[in-house]
């Protein structure tokens, strides 16, 4: 029997996992928990106490706990400790789903990260957009700014794949600055 | 690339948008739908040349919406939510 294994990339360690190039520095955060709330996002602002609207795409999130909005009615929720709130449907009107395990993140940052983004996307990061959700480097993912560093959440099926896309890109962006 | 415009995140790419079918092609309901009301539904599609209303959704947001562009030249006149458009 074939071994079809080796056909796909090996899952890097994401505790160490690390893209350096001049100007360009990516790595795997850890810890981070990610919550979907969807529906009424009115009513999960009333019981949360948290903002009803999300950053949207390359929108700055600042703090902690920050949510990314996804849909009009749907939004990331991050946090860099567990949130008290149950998962599972509110009766106010709005669902939580704890997807911690099922989004991988990324942070990138440096002088060359609009030229990553450049090579990601075709989104003008300057023009905004209501949702943050977007395709990357042609996988669906969460991209906004926290701080001055660049965070992308993507399925954690899709994390393998993006990483060596992300290496790849790197690679590519050094070798155009050197000439 | 062409941009389209998705109701609610704006301009984005047209690879992240997915055609879902003729405005107005509403599936028959009820027991006694003849065979070629149900032929007219599955099959029969208008194909216009100019003008059309389409069903796309953006697959990012998943925001389903009406599009009405021109299949000549390609030009999206306008795009409207689902909730807010009169596609029947």
């Amino acid at each position: 029997m074939r071994n079809l294994a080796e056909k796909w990339a090996v899952v890097p360690d994401w505790q160490t996992a690390a893209i350096e190039v001049p100007g360009l520095a990516i790595r795997s955060l850890a810890g981070l928990s990610q919550y979907l709330v969807s529906g009424d996002l009115d009513a999960w602002s009333k019981v949360s106490g948290a903002p009803a609207k999300g950053v949207g795409a390359f929108g700055k999130a600042e703090g902690e706990r920050y949510a990314a909005q996804v849909a009009r009615d749907r939004m990331l929720v991050v946090s860099a400790a567990p949130l008290g709130i149950e998962p599972g449907w509110h009766e106010e009107g709005f669902g939580v789903t704890v997807v911690s395990a099922g989004l991988q993140a990324f942070e990138a940052e440096g002088s060359e990260t609009a030229e990553l983004i450049a090579r990601a996307t075709t989104l003008d990061p300057s023009a905004g957009s209501a949702s943050a959700a977007l395709s990357f480097a042609g996988a669906n993912a969460v991209v906004y700014r926290h701080g001055d560093k660049l965070r992308i959440h993507v399925d954690r099926g899709l994390a393998t794949y993006l990483w060596t896309w992300m290496e790849t890109a790197a690679r590519n962006i050094a070798a155009a600055a050197k000439g | 690339m062409q941009l389209f415009t998705c109701p609610f995140c704006g301009p984005r790419d047209e690879t992240e948008f997915h055609f879902g079918g003729e405005a107005g092609n509403l599936r028959p309901d009820g027991a006694d739908v003849t065979a070629d009301r149900w032929a007219s539904y599955l099959y029969m599609r208008d194909n216009p040349k100019g003008a059309t209303r389409e069903i796309w959704v953006h697959m990012n947001c998943g925001e389903f919406f009406v599009m009405e562009r021109d299949t000549v030249n390609h030009k999206v006149e306008t795009s409207i939510a689902l909730d807010s458009a009169e596609h029947a």
